[in-house]
């Protein structure tokens, strides 16, 4: 059947829904992957550090998690710190220097800190960041399960 | 069926008005406040220098961290304490170097409680020690 040439056609929102529900299962995907950390950390105050802006972070950088029982891990995923020692050396040998954070429990032995430091010592990098909580905004006290 | 030509066709907004709703309702749920974080900086000494061998120009201030807390000038002392005593010293010595010496078992709590202090009084000169 032929088309009639209409004189005053409708709209199709169609398309223009279909791209919407397009953009939201993108942005869905993409915030679960920036997000990627040890939950379990709780970490101490510290209230007169540098405030750390995520932006102005450079790419480069590299978080550290240690979790309360010694489990130390990148990107939710665990590591040894032979692990940490190769990976920091490739990415100083990459970049050259970078800054390095630390997220430890407030609760871990220094022990287990000790053993991410000596890592990235051995690897070449002298200065390293301790992340702690300037403000508690999302209501989760460092005594959280 | 064929559709009749309208003379006033009027733009239906109903699919664009749910879709937006979904999008509020979407953001809504997923706006949480996130904690506001800070960093403190710290050096790792050389491995060849112990803390007596790198004693300089400026004044060096040690702080002992174990398992119960810190401990200054050889007195354990609460946080409060402490903050006070680094107070009277970073007025007299302003690029103070700081020690920090942590013992294996000490909670990582009081490691950031030192450094957040030494930041407080523009101490940034930390090297932690670890034994």
């Amino acid at each position: 059947m032929a088309r009639k040439p209409q004189e005053n056609p409708q709209l199709d929102m169609t398309p223009m829904i279909d791209v919407v529900f397009e953009l939201i299962i993108f942005f869905v995907v993409t915030l679960k992957m920036a997000d990627e950390k040890d939950d379990t950390v709780r970490l101490e105050d510290g209230k007169y550090g540098i405030q750390l802006t995520p932006e102005e972070l450079p790419p480069t950088h590299m978080m550290i998690d240690i979790a309360r029982n010694g489990r130390i891990s990148m990107g939710n995923v665990t590591k040894t710190p032979e692990d940490v020692r190769k990976i920091v050396a490739e990415r100083k040998r990459k970049f050259g220097e970078f800054p390095v954070m630390i997220r430890a429990d407030w609760r871990c032995r220094h022990e287990f800190v000790k053993r991410v430091m000596d890592a990235c010592t051995a690897a070449g990098i002298w200065k390293l960041s301790f992340v702690a909580v300037l403000e508690r905004k999302s209501g989760k006290s460092k005594h959280d399960k | 069926m064929a559709r009749k030509p309208q003379d006033n066709p009027q733009l239906d907004m109903t699919p664009m008005i749910d879709v937006v709703f979904e999008l509020i309702i979407f953001f809504v749920i997923n706006i949480k406040a996130v904690d506001i974080f800070s960093k403190l900086n710290a050096n790792r000494p050389a491995p060849s220098s112990s803390p007596s061998q790198s004693e300089e120009k400026d004044t060096q201030i040690k702080i002992d961290i174990g398992p119960g807390g810190l401990v200054f000038n050889g007195r354990a002392m609460p946080l409060k304490q402490f903050d006070g005593a680094m107070h009277e010293i970073s007025k007299t010595s302003k690029n103070a170097t700081v020690l920090v010496r942590c013992t294996m078992d000490s909670p990582h709590k009081y490691l950031v409680d030192a450094l957040d202090t030494c930041n407080k009084y523009r101490m940034f000169n930390v090297s932690i020690f670890s034994m």
